[in-house]
């Protein structure tokens, strides 16, 4: 299938007809120099698959590489790699931001090589927690390799589940864009089906350059500097102040009442170094150096041939020290033994290793320890770098190997072709800590995490192509597909270690003692160990027969047939069918037409399975070693033997689980007009996820938390529009291009399970008909000045909030149902924690040699919930609990937010005026964002006289992150997680400054 | 050519073969009925399952004690608003804790486990010759136990609850609340058949329990289980708060006759205070406890008095989540020779093993010091004190309440006395002395007053407070304030929303309605 797909492909780049494999072929073997490309393409799955897709289902492939399509996809589907080399990325999710209709990213910290999150097309599940994210990820697949994700089942034995144990670094900071030939965004069915269940929420396609057959090297480089944004600074006076208020309209004497204590940092106004500079920030905040230096040879043969890159990229971050390192190699060989057969090999290997933040919170979250937090660190500089010290005698080393191999053998008998395909990404990554006794009220701490995330596969296809005569042709294929999936742990923690000189937790190596195998630095009851290890296997086979009559009709039906070992023996097989077709009615009608240049008709719909991602829903009933409670997940036992009960707080698993599935319609046009000049391509989609699993609250009368259930459904539809106009053509000598590429998107839950119209989970509300990324909120309208202010009822009582009567001080709450009880029932749900329509505006203008690109970055109709101005105001709760909620960085001397928007309520009232979930702390977070802006200089011409191998020869010099325009009143927008709230942990994204240079000779 | 046709052909079909094994994984992380019920350590591990389900739920969000000790008891809190919530008897107040602890799911945890259990074992013991009847029944008579107290510790939170004897699995049918006395007679009548059935110790040869308990020794299990004794001395307090006083003296006389054979004694002042004392680890003196053992890594930061009491200059930590304001120790500790606390009328204290840091803003309370292995190290406030449900003295001030309510004067002063006789008996330097001061009216007051303020302080921090004032207040109904709240329902916690939205058969409790 892809075999044939790739000669198709071939077929369209070497000969200037559109057809089927066998045309294509004989075009191509009839000319050496196509063969070479055919070659390369054999051997490159993934640009096959694409292709093949693009000739099934649309035929999109532009007839020459200079076709209007080619230069449309790259707004649209496809993205192109040279283009976003330029941007200093460390992750993929970098590279991708804003170049592809339809593909959201999230960037929620400026913290290089951390976990990001991609959403193609919206979410299939209300996100909540990590679950639900990994469930939503796109499928990203590199060189025909499905990359594998970090399983989130680690956050299990995780008290505080702000970052996964282990490095949390983000598994997609493997990517060199300078390595990879193209990008292509698959978002409807048509288009990822090949790519099974585990493509469903959409396929991000990277293929890596071809070999050459001729030695060719090529090198790149740039250095940059990133710069923090300036911030303002507060001490304890600015707090004090902040926080006299509240005292002084709601205290007698000062004190809210007899065995209240203000808190001792502030009391003190003389305590330099809480009432001193505030010059913290000189330590936090910091420029930091990025650069990369990325070479690559190749050459060899038409019979064999290779290509090999090393390279090396560092990120530096601009807060709190943090950076990320890569170290990049690959190796990729093409061998043809004979002509109809075919041999590839790659390896792509790359080791990141992680600076992280500093953060308290995420410290103790990690020690799973809290200390007394009454008083938070100092701004004074002099403190906070004393602190800082503290590090230096301890480490937290994070190492991720990322690895990627392939093997493909090729076999062409004419109209039979076979193709097989075995892969392993393995991803594995450690993290080592040791914390001394001075960062934790005297005792030390030592973690060492090692787990891996794998994945094998093996994939085998077989087609056969029929071409009757030159107006009827036909494709058949076949195809199977093994996916093995490994995700593993060893994790173990200890605290009060003998000494902060020894910093591992050593074990007794002498197998005469009794104490073999025994820490001895730490104490043995304070060292807790865990194993952990899941595993999911996919098989799947699938068949497809096209059909194409005279180029100008296209019809292609799919049936697919998946099984995972996720899903419970009785339903362990789903089948499903996608059908797509293609109306080419420019060569059917419009032949003549000088206007239009191109006109393309394409649909398709289907259905896939979605599998899920843990393993015990396949068990059913069941039994769990969990027997923690809150602030303690990790009983090990009673009495120390281990012991088994139902899985009452993951919630009941009934027999009969069924699939989850994805039905999505997509219809597309592109056309250009005016000899190209202007490109679009829209499509429209609607798309259902059916039949979702989801936790039901109920059965608590039987000890469960929820129940899982089938039925969940959750629909997006929305256009991706991509518009590119060459305002002055390039034949001119100012040329200027500019495109946009959007995404509308609208999100509704369709159904629960049970045929449910609304579920309750935690702080959110489902509700059939609205859209699962809505808050839940209270609506605010002022405050109530005195007693006397608060509503009555008929029946004599005043207005309360659930059983808490209202009083001065106390937030004026809309009463929507009228009981003048403010309770759930008074919430509605309002705004969007995903945008309703984000995507990107590039303008490029050319003069002679030189090239200027401005890249603008935006989201629509996006809403975040300001939870670090509500944790500022509720302040009295927070510091009362000494829990991780009660942590305050240092970044808590710094000033953000618009303290006047908020009313001055009692902060004491037990109606808890400042929780978060009121649209008092709803804000508008749409922006525009001036994402790149660089100037290019291409020698190529100058250089060529003195270097006559020079094939390009291109200087740079670029910033990113100029600036962005929002409304919103906190810290950058961007930097919020997929849940919508706030909580100021998001670390700037810099604006830095580049320059760069690229060389192919 | 056709060679590898036919190759690759045959590959795909042994591939296809194996797809069946690929795709039946038997999970790592949880364990399906197929592997559930099939020997002698399935047994154990649902068995000490319960147990663990039991703690948990006693433990969540330091429920024990905030339940017993926090709502309107002794305690003030300086910082923390969700525990001056629950001091002020401000149960709906919207604060995270106090919603989780109007839940009572964790206690149906036990119930459900129990009732599987008790449905399913006979599995075990058809599938392992192991497994002796024996042994069976010693465990169903635990499960049955368990089962029991759950629903006693719910019933006196709530009130009614939805009463449920079976497991009922896939088809889980909301059910009303039941009337709490009826739930009371279920209760009675389970622990007593599981009170016959059970022996005095494990492992010990005891004739109804012969042979090692699940092949560990004594030492093994001493404390951790429920015995013969433990069921009765829960028996008393299911009867004291039906106000069935006269099953009170019929319980507690089997407990206070029998105990040497459980290997029991009472507990001096010294012991009761010991960072390696009663609470400490697992030992017989528990006569009904859930243990978190440091030795067996069970050591917690939470779910234990020590993280609500404790603070400088015991731990590390900078105020207590809450404390005993000194007015209020002055006027619990009145008399002299106390040897828990005592102070005089010049203000100097003579003994203060209750409290450390007195002459501070905020007293510490720390009777209960259970630091790591029992260290006195303060830099690292992981606790193992085990939840002490009953102890021996416990059972003997019921009986003293029992004789006094029932007009036997006499005899519930020698009980009082019998405690008493542990306590009062230290000298101005707090040393302990031969002699005891003795019950009289002049000191401590009447009977029924002098046995529950030594209730109050004997118990204090243990969880024993609210359930104490509940039947204070219903023997003697001085406080109207109090008679109205055991009137209209307000000695009940409030029903967690979140149990109404999901179940339509609940109705709130009438007073927090």
């Amino acid at each position: 299938m892809r075999f044939i797909a790739n000669i198709t492909f071939l077929g369209l780049l070497c000969s200037s007809t559109c057809s089927f494999g066998n045309a294509a072929r004989s075009a191509c073997n009839s000319d050496v120099s196509s063969f070479k490309m055919s070659f390369q393409k054999q051997t490159d799955s993934t640009e096959e698959d694409s292709a093949k897709l693009k000739v099934d289902t649309t035929r999109f492939q532009p007839k020459s590489k200079r076709t209007v399509f080619s230069a449309l996809e790259s707004k649209g589907d496809n993205v192109d790699p040279k283009k976003l080399a330029i941007f200093p990325a460390f992750t993929l999710q970098q590279y991708l931001k804003g170049e592809a209709a339809g593909l959201y990213v999230q960037e929620s910290s400026g913290e290089p090589g951390t976990v990001q999150n991609m959403f193609i097309r919206g979410t299939s599940q209300p996100l909540v927690s990590p679950r639900e994210q990994f469930a939503t990820q796109p499928l990203v697949v590199l060189d025909g390799i499905p990359l594998v994700g970090e399983h989130p089942f680690a956050y299990d034995i995780q008290q505080y589940k702000f970052d996964r144990i282990g490095p949390a670094t983000n598994s997609l900071s493997n990517i060199n864009m300078d390595n990879i030939e193209s990008v292509q965004i698959l978002r409807d069915l048509g288009s990822t089906s090949i790519y099974g269940p585990k493509g469903a929420n959409g396929v991000i396609v990277l293929t890596s350059k071809r070999n050459s057959t001729v030695r060719k090297i090529n090198f790149e480089s740039y250095i940059g500097v990133a710069t923090p944004s300036p911030v303002t600074t507060v001490n304890g006076k600015f707090e004090n102040t902040f926080r006299r208020q509240f005292y002084d309209k709601y205290t007698a004497n000062g004190s809210y009442s007899d065995i209240d204590t203000y808190p001792l940092y502030l009391s003190d106004s003389l305590n330099n170094d809480f009432y001193g500079p505030a010059d913290w920030n000189d330590l936090y905040y910091k420029n930091a150096l990025s650069y990369s230096v990325n070479a690559g040879i190749s050459g060899g043969s038409e019979r064999a041939n290779f290509r090999f890159g090393v390279g090396t990229t560092t990120s530096g971050g601009v807060g709190d020290g943090t950076g990320a390192d890569r170290y990049t190699t690959r190796f990729q060989i093409n061998m043809r033994p004979t002509d109809w057969m075919s041999f590839t090999a790659i390896i792509n290997a790359n080791r990141v290793d992680r600076q992280r933040n500093r953060n308290v919170r995420d410290r103790l979250s990690q020690v799973n320890y809290i200390p007394d937090l009454s008083s938070p660190i100092a701004p004074n500089s002099a403190k906070y770098g004393n602190y800082l010290n503290q590090f230096d005698n301890g480490f937290d080393n994070n190492r991720s190997n990322i690895v990627e191999g392939l093997v493909k053998v090729g076999v062409d008998l004419g109209g039979f072709k076979f193709n097989s395909v075995f892969g392993v990404d393995n991803n594995e990554g450690y993290r080592d800590i040791f914390y001394p006794r001075t960062l934790l009220q005297t005792t030390n701490y030592a973690s060492n995490y090692y787990g891996f995330s794998r994945r094998v596969m093996f994939d085998n296809t077989a087609t056969y192509d029929l071409k009757l005569n030159d107006v009827h042709s036909f494709n058949f294929a076949v195809g199977s597909s093994f996916q093995y999936d490994t995700y593993k742990y060893n994790y173990a923690y200890a605290y009060k270690g003998a000494n902060d000189f020894v910093k591992l937790n050593l074990l007794e190596s002498d197998p005469n003692k009794g104490s073999y195998l025994e820490p001895f630095v730490f104490k043995r009851e304070l060292v807790w160990k865990f194993l952990d290890k899941t595993r999911n296997n996919m098989i799947s086979f699938t068949g497809k027969a096209s059909y194409n009559y005279k180029e100008v009709y296209t019809f292609s039906a799919m049936l697919r047939a998946d099984a995972s070992s996720n899903q419970q023996p009785t339903n362990r097989w789903f089948y499903s069918p996608i059908f797509s077709a293609n109306w080419d009615m420019k060569k059917d009608f419009l032949d003549k037409n000088d206007f239009i240049s191109d006109l393309n008709l394409r649909a398709s719909f289907g259905r896939m399975g979605r599998a899920e991602a843990f393993d015990n829903y396949a068990q059913g009933p069941q039994y769990t070693a969990f027997i923690g409670f809150t602030g303690n997940l990790i009983a090990p036992g009673y009495n120390g033997f281990g012991t088994l009960t139902r899985p009452y707080s993951a919630g009941a698993v009934p027999y009969g689980l069924e699939w989850a599935y994805q039905d999505q319609l997509n219809v597309g046009v592109d056309f250009a007009f005016l000899k190209n000049r202007i490109r679009a391509s829209v499509d429209v989609y609607s798309k259902e996820d059916k039949n979702q699993l989801l936790g039901v609250p109920g059965a608590a009368e039987y000890g469960y938390n929820t129940i899982i259930k089938n039925g969940m459904s959750i629909a997006n539809s929305g256009i991706d529009a991509a518009i590119s106009a060459d305002i002055l053509p390039s034949t001119n000598k100012v040329s200027w291009t500019s495109s946009l590429n959007l995404n509308f998107n609208k999100n509704k839950l369709k159904a629960l399970p049970g045929g449910l119209s609304e579920l309750v989970i935690g702080d959110r509300l489902l509700k059939v008909g609205e859209s699962v990324d809505s808050y839940w909120l209270l609506t605010n309208q002022g405050i109530f000045n005195t007693d006397a202010e608060v509503p009555v009822a008929a029946n004599g009582e005043k207005m309360s909030y659930n059983a808490i009567t209202l009083k001065a001080g106390d937030p004026r709450w809309k009463d929507l149902n009228g009981d003048n009880v403010i309770s759930n029932k008074d919430k509605t749900l309002m705004g969007h924690a995903l945008p309703v329509v984000s995507g990107g505006f590039n303008n490029d203008f050319g003069y002679k040699n030189w090239t200027l690109s401005v890249n603008m970055y935006f989201n629509l109709g996006r809403d975040l919930m300001n939870q670090e101005m509500a944790n500022r105001f509720d302040f009295v709760n927070r510091e009362g609990l000494n829990n991780i909620n009660s942590v305050r960085e240092v970044t808590y001397w710094e000033k953000r937010g618009d303290y006047s928007k908020y009313p001055l309520y009692n902060p004491w009232s037990s109606s808890a005026p400042y929780q978060v979930n009121q649209d008092l702390f709803l804000e508008d977070a749409s922006f525009l964002k001036l994402r790149t802006l660089s100037l290019g200089y291409d020698l190529t011409q100058m250089m060529k006289k003195k270097m006559p191998k020079l094939e390009r020869f291109y200087v740079y010099a670029s910033v990113h992150n100029l600036f962005t325009l929002t409304k919103y009143t906190g810290q950058d927008p961007e930097l919020v997680n997929y849940t919508g709230y706030d909580t100021g942990y998001g670390m700037q994204i810099p604006r830095t400054y580049m320059l760069g240079v690229k060389m192919d000779f | 050519m056709k060679k590898i046709v036919l190759l690759s052909l045959i590959f795909f079909t042994l591939i296809t073969g194996g797809c069946k094994k690929a795709l039946d994984i038997n999970s790592t992380r949880v364990v399906n009925e197929a592997n559930s019920w099939n020997n002698l350590e399935d047994s154990r591990a649902k068995l000490l399952g319960v147990y663990g389900l039991t703690r948990a739920a006693l433990a969540d969000n330091n429920g024990h004690w905030i339940y017993g000790d926090v709502r309107m008891g002794n305690f003030e809190s300086p910082l923390r608003q969700d525990l001056k919530a629950i001091i002020k008897n401000d149960l709906k107040a919207e604060y995270e804790v106090v919603k989780d602890l109007s839940n009572w799911t964790r206690f149906y945890r036990i119930v459900n486990a129990a009732n599987i259990f008790l449905e399913r074992i006979h599995e075990v013991k058809e599938k392992d010759p192991r497994y002796t009847e024996n042994n069976m029944n010693v465990d169903v008579a635990q499960i049955r136990f368990l089962r029991a107290f759950a629903y006693f510790y719910m019933v006196r939170i709530w009130g009614d609850v939805p009463f449920i004897t079976s497991s009922r699995d896939g088809s889980f049918e909301n059910v009303k609340r039941s009337d709490h006395n009826a739930i009371l007679e279920f209760v009675q009548a389970e622990m007593l058949a599981a009170a016959e059935v059970l022996p005095y110790r494990f492992s010990m040869n005891d004739i109804q329990q012969p042979g090692q308990y699940y092949n560990e020794s004594d030492s093994r299990w001493n404390g951790t289980l429920v015995r013969k004794l433990s069921a009765y001395g829960v028996l008393a307090q299911v009867a004291a708060w039906q106000g069935k006083y006269a099953d009170v003296t019929v319980y507690t006389k089997k407990v206070l006759d029998e105990f040497p054979r459980a290997a029991m004694g009472y507990s001096t002042t010294d012991y009761l205070t010991n960072r390696r004392g009663i609470f400490f680890d697992k030992n017989n003196n528990q006569l009904f406890a859930f243990g978190f053992i440091f030795g067996h890594q069970d050591a917690t930061f939470v779910g234990n008095i020590e993280s609500l009491t404790l603070a400088e200059p015991i731990v590390n930590k900078n105020l207590p989540d809450i404390f005993v304001p000194k007015d209020s120790i002055l006027s619990i500790f009145k008399e002299p020779n106390d040897g828990r606390f005592n102070i005089d009328s010049t203000g100097v204290t003579h003994s203060q093993l209750y409290f450390t840091n007195f002459l501070g803003k905020y007293p510490i309370f720390s009777k209960i010091k259970c630091m790591q292995d029992g260290s006195s190290d303060p830099t690292f406030r992981i606790f193992s004190s085990a939840i002490l449900f009953t102890r021996l003295e416990d059972i003997a001030l019921l009986r003293a309440e029992a004789l006094a309510v029932l007009g036997e004067k006499q005899g519930a002063i020698e009980v009082l006395n019998v405690v008493r006789s542990f306590r009062y008996n230290v000298d101005n330097a707090g040393a302990v002395i031969g002699s005891y001061v003795p019950y009289s009216s002049e000191r401590s007051g009447s009977l029924i007053n002098a046995i529950f303020n030594e209730r109050n302080k004997e118990f204090m921090g243990e969880g024993y407070r609210w359930f104490d004032l509940v039947r204070y207040n219903k023997i003697v109904q001085r406080d109207p304030k109090f008679t109205e709240l055991i009137n209209t329902g307000g000695i009940y916690w409030p029903v967690a929303q979140a149990l109404i939205d999901q179940n339509p058969e609940l109705v709130q409790n009438s007073y927090w309605k």
